[in-house]
């Protein structure tokens, strides 16, 4: 407020007639402050008078005897209230009883939320609704019709909890579930910024996650992996894999301390929101706002991450690795003198192609050029260095003026060195992570009001202290460790069992993913700002639960499945829409659109095409050259949609950050900028263009065609039949298949566009 | 307002307090509302107060245009040519070392009414002088382009914000339900840096992301289906889809967001015509054409665009972004070296159309409600760079605005004797963002939305409007 923004000093301490505060809020100037309000006369006589007495603030005035420093450091503090403790998100995780006895403990606590307001539950799904719900869900691709079968036929109580079986022993499952997680931490395949380039073996982090998932690896674990693998599992490639997590942001080409700090408030924004549920970026200026997370807790989470630095780890032996290197020395080597011979040949043209450029300079640079260097100013220096350095010959000018004797010499000395180049061996296996500088960490501060020109206070790492159970510790590390362990600590923290946070936040998303919505529908913010649970009981108790479970995914998914709720229709209630339209108590299964990779890679499942290869480097299904035209730095190598490598599923589609798959992106795939814990669901017409037109779902749809065609022959009515029963899991009413029978009859094209008509029906992309 | 049946709640957090009675269809979620209403995020919404401009026709000079070469003279760098830039303390450029002072190799002249300085680079700009409200004192915090870009599109240096245009359609929806509500159009030779995040709906739902359309051909990528499906085809299509639709709805006809997706189609169905229709320059008289500079180079492609952003304003699309220059360095505005070449090149294909956009605009009565902004991402420095070209510089920069209730023959704020920083009536990019949101009829601390735990805004938590620039 001295030293002023951009209009000065907000405040002229002894003159509150000069002072902007005070002009601001006494009206005597505009914009009235604050908004909105104006404050009373006894308030501005007090603020007149404070401001008049030279406007003493005492938090940063030192103490007699106090130096300035230590009264800086006093504003650091920010003590925790009992009562702010006692939040529910802060409370630890007690198991309550179960308040009825039901098969499924889920259903008894969401039945008395019901039976208090009169609801009636919704009748069970049919069964083919149920199991193409199962498989959207679980999958993200329609059952086939022979899983739909098996599982009509089979008569057994336990015929659902079979078919969930099936579908977590899948590698599709970790296809499907690894895509929400990765959402979470906002995982993409490109840097971002200016030139957008591509973060080489990125790919290694997703197929972990999938394989996490597919392995049912305890979430505790996960989570210690993608925090701190290199300082807890030191030995296992895997756990080097997932520290991935930390390199997963953008990342600046402009390496600065501001650009250093703000990559680190992306990290402590994503991890704070992704295992916390809680907004601490909000506390990088000041105290949090709204909830008890003080400016300290940032900076001493911040600290925690400070330390590590980017860089790619070898996951090649290190026999290898070390081949490879003396490799490219010799081969490099060979290449140096091959390089100055070019050089060489081009001197003389390029001494001529300046010399000419010298000679038409402005006067002014000109003079300053042959003023003698002890006789030139200041200026004249700069403009000296300028254009020593600026007159250059290019490649553009340069190559007319080589005669055709030298260009053809040069076009031969060129392929020698990529002969030569050629010759090197292919990099070894690395994988995207970080490193420190060993056990002790450079030193971090606390920024008042965020800004590095303001440092205080040295920060040691810290936890969020609200949510911490006790006084915590973080370990010390070994005098010869290659880290500070401070990330392990945090990682132990959080992956600790007593943790309020972790459980309620984690099992929470599991619920959102089933049931369409979280019990807290703010997924990334438990704090006051989200949205309190709508059913807190049964939070804590699946909290409990699912560590007890050991922290198993898997377990959650067949309890959450094989609950009533699940299995409830999705149908309208007229009774029951009167009194809770928005089914917060979910006395049916709501209706959602499924997400932008269900669509596509269903309509790849239905038409017979999807390629069932897992892992590796991501593809590059086509994107109109002109939506992302060629600025230098940033390409897309799409290949046409006859090209097979591209019929994979999404999860391997490419995620370029500045350039998106218009397919993905219209419906709602998030920008993968920061943490997306629930993705928009919106309808809007672009997105029917796209599955109208595009030439990719034209494609599939005469793929499909002749699917059915194999598969019913040339009768429409089987065609008919076997399109309904392939897409959505059912035959079609009478009505139904008479107009498509109608339809395909009358037209030559009429079977493929009844097909993309499939493809773009509701029921095709909302859940059952 | 029809009853929704969201929670108050909910209202809040979505409109943030701010516009209440916002519906977003995406807001439903699973529920359904009773009747037959069908949901669009893109429905017209009233402005907060009485608007001044209906649509916003922002043209964006991509690379940084030059302040000292355009609209703000400074014949102290002729005087001092050659000269270090003394007493402005620590000079950062992106590149290089800092040059001499470098005077501008354009003339500048009084015009108009107002008498405002234009240099002989924009002649035909130079006689709209009096419908132009020019701001010389902008500054902006980033010196790098893709964090500059992003603070102008979206208010804040890092990407992942909605832009400007999905502000604006979020405000108040679009008045042709036909057409795209939020428009880009690119320079040939290639998007801006840093992509689509710039005309990027940020954390808000899809229906608010700018629209890429293109110049030539189909404006929207997937307009149109292949040649063979012919319109009557398309039509049996929609109406069998249409059929096994309703089909599904019958089991839950209050679902209002199943109901809003069987309209989109019909919607598409519409725009596939409109779109075209809104961008067939074969229309246009040939006195309009050649106004724009159409069918003339170098002045066919942005006078294509110019001409093709009043025919989608005049339709009621509310944002229409151009962008002029594409890719790098001589490509852009961006003249690190040979500035001549560089703004002699972009302002030859820019000058007759944009001159050519408001005289249209106004014949047709259509300036008083359409807000036509130029600028760029940051200015250029005053002091040389590779011998003859300037580097980025944020500290202070010009742009105009014209229409939208905007007070014509202007000139608000100045940067020092140099043009190097702007020192009297600064305006920051919270500040410009304020007065647009304002003509539109919107309050910039008032249009929220809520994301991350808190109401966010375009002007974050700074920004007034520029009074000085309303008639």
């Amino acid at each position: 407020m001295l030293t002023g923004g951009e209009r000065g000093p907000a405040l002229d301490p002894g003159h509150s007639d000069k002072s902007r505060l005070y002009r601001f809020a006494a009206g005597l100037d505009k914009p009235q402050m604050p908004p909105g309000k104006t404050l009373t006369d006894g308030e501005l006589k007090v603020l007149r008078q404070w401001i008049d007495t030279g406007a003493p603030m005492d938090a940063a005035k030192p103490e007699p005897g106090e130096n300035e420093k230590a009264a800086l450091a006093k504003l650091e503090e920010r003590p925790i209230t009992p009562a702010e403790k006692n939040y529910w998100a802060f409370r630890p995780v007690v198991r309550p009883v179960v308040p009825a006895r039901t098969k499924n403990p889920v259903d008894a606590f969401l039945n008395v939320a019901l039976k208090s307001k009169g609801l009636k539950p919704a009748p069970p799904a049919e069964r083919r609704a149920l199991i193409r719900r199962a498989y959207l869900d679980l999958w993200g691709i329609p059952p086939t019709p022979e899983a739909v079968d098996r599982f009509l036929a089979d008569k057994s109580p336990d015929a659902f909890s079979k078919v969930v079986e099936e579908l977590l022993a899948s590698p599709n499952y970790g296809e499907r579930w690894a895509r929400h997680w990765l959402d979470v931490v906002r995982y993409a395949d490109s840097s971002g910024f200016e030139f957008d380039t591509n973060k080489p073996n990125v790919w290694r982090f997703r197929d972990y996650v999938i394989d996490a998932f597919n392995h049912d690896k305890p979430y505790d674990q996960f989570v210690k992996e993608q925090l701190a693998g290199d300082e807890i599992y030191p030995d296992s490639k895997e756990a080097r894999i997932a520290t991935g997590y930390l390199r997963l942001g953008l990342e600046n080409n402009i390496k600065n301390e501001m650009t250093k700090l703000d990559e680190l408030d992306d990290v402590v924004s994503t991890t704070t929101g992704a295992f916390l549920g809680m907004t601490v970026q909000c506390a990088r200026c000041h105290n949090h706002k709204f909830d008890p997370i003080p400016q300290k807790d940032y900076y001493q989470i911040q600290a925690v991450f400070y330390p590590a630095k980017p860089a790619d780890f070898k996951l090649a032996p290190k026999e290898q690795v070390d081949h490879y290197n003396a490799e490219v020395k010799r081969v490099d080597a060979l290449i140096a003198p091959v390089k100055k011979q070019i050089t060489e040949l081009e001197k003389p043209y390029r001494d001529k192609i300046i010399a000419d450029k010298k000679a038409k300079l402005p006067a002014y640079l000109l003079t300053a050029l042959q003023t003698p260097p002890e006789k030139r100013s200041e200026g004249q220096k700069l403009n000296v260095i300028q254009v020593e350095k600026s007159l250059v010959a290019d490649e553009k000018e340069l190559k007319p003026a080589l005669s055709a004797g030298d260009l053809e010499k040069r076009t031969e000395l060129q392929k020698q060195i990529k002969a030569l180049e050629d010759t090197k061996p292919k990099a070894p296996d690395a994988t995207l992570s970080i490193k420190e500088d060993g056990p002790k960490a450079p030193e971090s501060h606390f920024l008042h009001r965020g800004s590095p020109g303001q440092p205080g206070s040295v920060m040691q790492p810290g936890v969020l202290t609200v949510a911490s159970w006790n006084k915590y510790e973080f370990p010390a590390p070994p005098a010869d460790a290659k880290t500070s362990y401070r990330r392990r600590g945090f990682a132990e923290w959080v992956a600790n069992a007593q943790n309020p946070l972790s459980s309620r936040v984690m099992i929470n998303r599991i619920w959102q993913q089933h049931f369409g919505e979280g019990i807290v529908r703010t997924p990334n913010n438990f704090g006051k700002m989200g949205e309190p649970p709508t059913h807190p009981e049964l939070l804590d108790w699946l909290a409990s639960e699912f560590v007890r479970t050991g922290w198993s995914v898997k377990s959650m998914h067949r309890l959450l499945m094989n609950s009533e709720a699940y299995q409830r229709s999705s149908d309208d209630i007229e009774a029951n829409n009167k009194i809770d339209i928005e089914n917060r108590l979910l006395w049916r299964m709501p209706r959602r659109r499924v997400e932008a990779e269900v669509i596509r890679d269903s309509i790849l499942a239905v038409a017979g095409n999807l390629v069932e290869e897992r892992g590796g480097p991501a593809v590059f299904p086509y994107i109109d050259p002109s939506l992302f035209q060629a600025s230098s730095a940033r390409t897309w190598p799409g290949k046409p949609d006859t090209d097979p490598s591209t019929w994979r599923r999404s999860i391997y589609v490419f995620t370029k950050r500045s350039i998106p798959l218009p397919m993905l992106d219209i419906f709602d795939k998030p920008d993968s900028v920061s943490s997306c814990a629930r993705r928009n669901r919106s309808t809007i017409a672009p997105q029917s263009l796209i599955m109208m037109n595009n030439a990719f779902i034209a494609l599939e749809a005469e793929k499909f065609a002749a699917r059915l065609q194999k598969l019913a022959g040339a009768d429409p009515q089987a065609q008919v039949d076997e399109a309904f029963v392939l897409a959505l899991g059912r035959h079609p009413k009478q009505a139904e298949a008479e107009r498509a029978v109608a339809y395909i009859q009358g037209d030559p094209h009429g079977l493929a566009d009844f097909c993309k008509a499939v493809f773009n029906l509701n029921e095709f992309v909302y859940f059952p | 307002m029809t009853k929704r049946f969201l929670s108050r709640r909910e209202l809040l957090q979505t409109a943030g307090g701010g516009i209440a009675g916002l519906a977003l269809a995406d807001l439903l979620r699973g529920a359904s509302t009773t009747g037959t209403e069908r949901l669009n995020p893109l429905a017209l919404r009233a402005p907060q107060f009485p608007a001044k401009a209906k649509s916003i026709i922002s043209i964006f000079c991509y690379g940084g245009v030059s302040q000292v070469d355009t609209f703000d003279p400074k014949p102290e760098l002729l005087k001092r040519q050659g000269e270090t830039m003394a007493g402005k303390g620590n000079i950062v450029v992106s590149q290089g070392n800092p040059g001499g002072l470098m005077p501008s190799p354009w003339e500048f002249q009084q015009h108009g009414q107002s008498g405002i300085h234009v240099s002989s680079l924009f002649p035909h700009v130079a006689k709209k002088v009096d419908d132009i409200a020019l701001i010389r004192s902008m500054y902006c915090i980033s010196n790098d382009h893709a964090p500059a870009l992003f603070q102008m599109n979206t208010g804040f240096i890092q990407a992942g914000h909605p832009s400007m245009g999905s502000w604006v359609t979020y405000g108040l929806g679009t008045e042709n339900q036909n057409l795209p509500a939020f428009v880009v159009f690119a320079d040939w030779r290639g998007g801006p840096i840093g992509g689509a995040p710039n005309w990027s709906n940020g954390f808000m739902p899809a229906a608010y992301q700018g629209t890429p359309f293109r110049s030539a051909g189909d404006p929207i990528v997937d307009l149109k289906p292949p040649s063979d499906m012919t319109p009557k085809r398309q039509q049996r299509w929609l109406k069998l889809l249409g059929a096994l639709n309703e089909e599904h709805l019958k089991k839950n006809p209050a679902d209002s967001e199943l109901a809003a997706r069987i309209q989109s189609y019909e919607l598409a169905y519409q725009m596939q015509f409109h779109a075209t229709d809104a961008v067939d320059l074969k229309k246009e008289t040939a006195a309009t054409r050649e106004l724009y500079g159409v069918d003339e180079q170098p002045t066919d492609y942005v006078g294509r665009q110019c001409l093709m952003a009043r025919r989608l304003v005049e339709r009621g699309v509310r944002f229409v972004q151009i962008y002029s220059g594409g890719g790098n360095f001589t490509e852009s505005w961006d003249a690190h070296f040979d500035l001549e070449l560089n703004h002699g090149m972009h302002c030859k294909e820019t000058d007759k159309p944009i001159a050519g956009l408001l005289t249209d605009l106004k014949s047709r009565g259509l300036l008083d409600s359409t807000l036509v902004i130029w600028h760029g991402e940051f200015g250029r420095m005053p002091i040389s760079q590779r011998m003859n070209g300037r580097d980025h510089n944020p500290h202070g920069f010009s742009v105009w605005m014209a229409g939208g209730g905007v007070k014509g023959g202007t000139v608000v704020g100045a940067t020092d004797e140099y043009g190097y920083a702007a020192v009297e009536n600064k305006k920051s990019v919270n500040d410009l963002h304020a007065t647009i949101l304002h003509q539109m009829g919107l309050d910039h601390e008032k249009l929220t939305y809520f994301y991350n735990g808190r109401n966010m805004r375009l002007t974050d938590v700074s920004g007034e409007v520029i009074r000085e620039v309303l008639a």
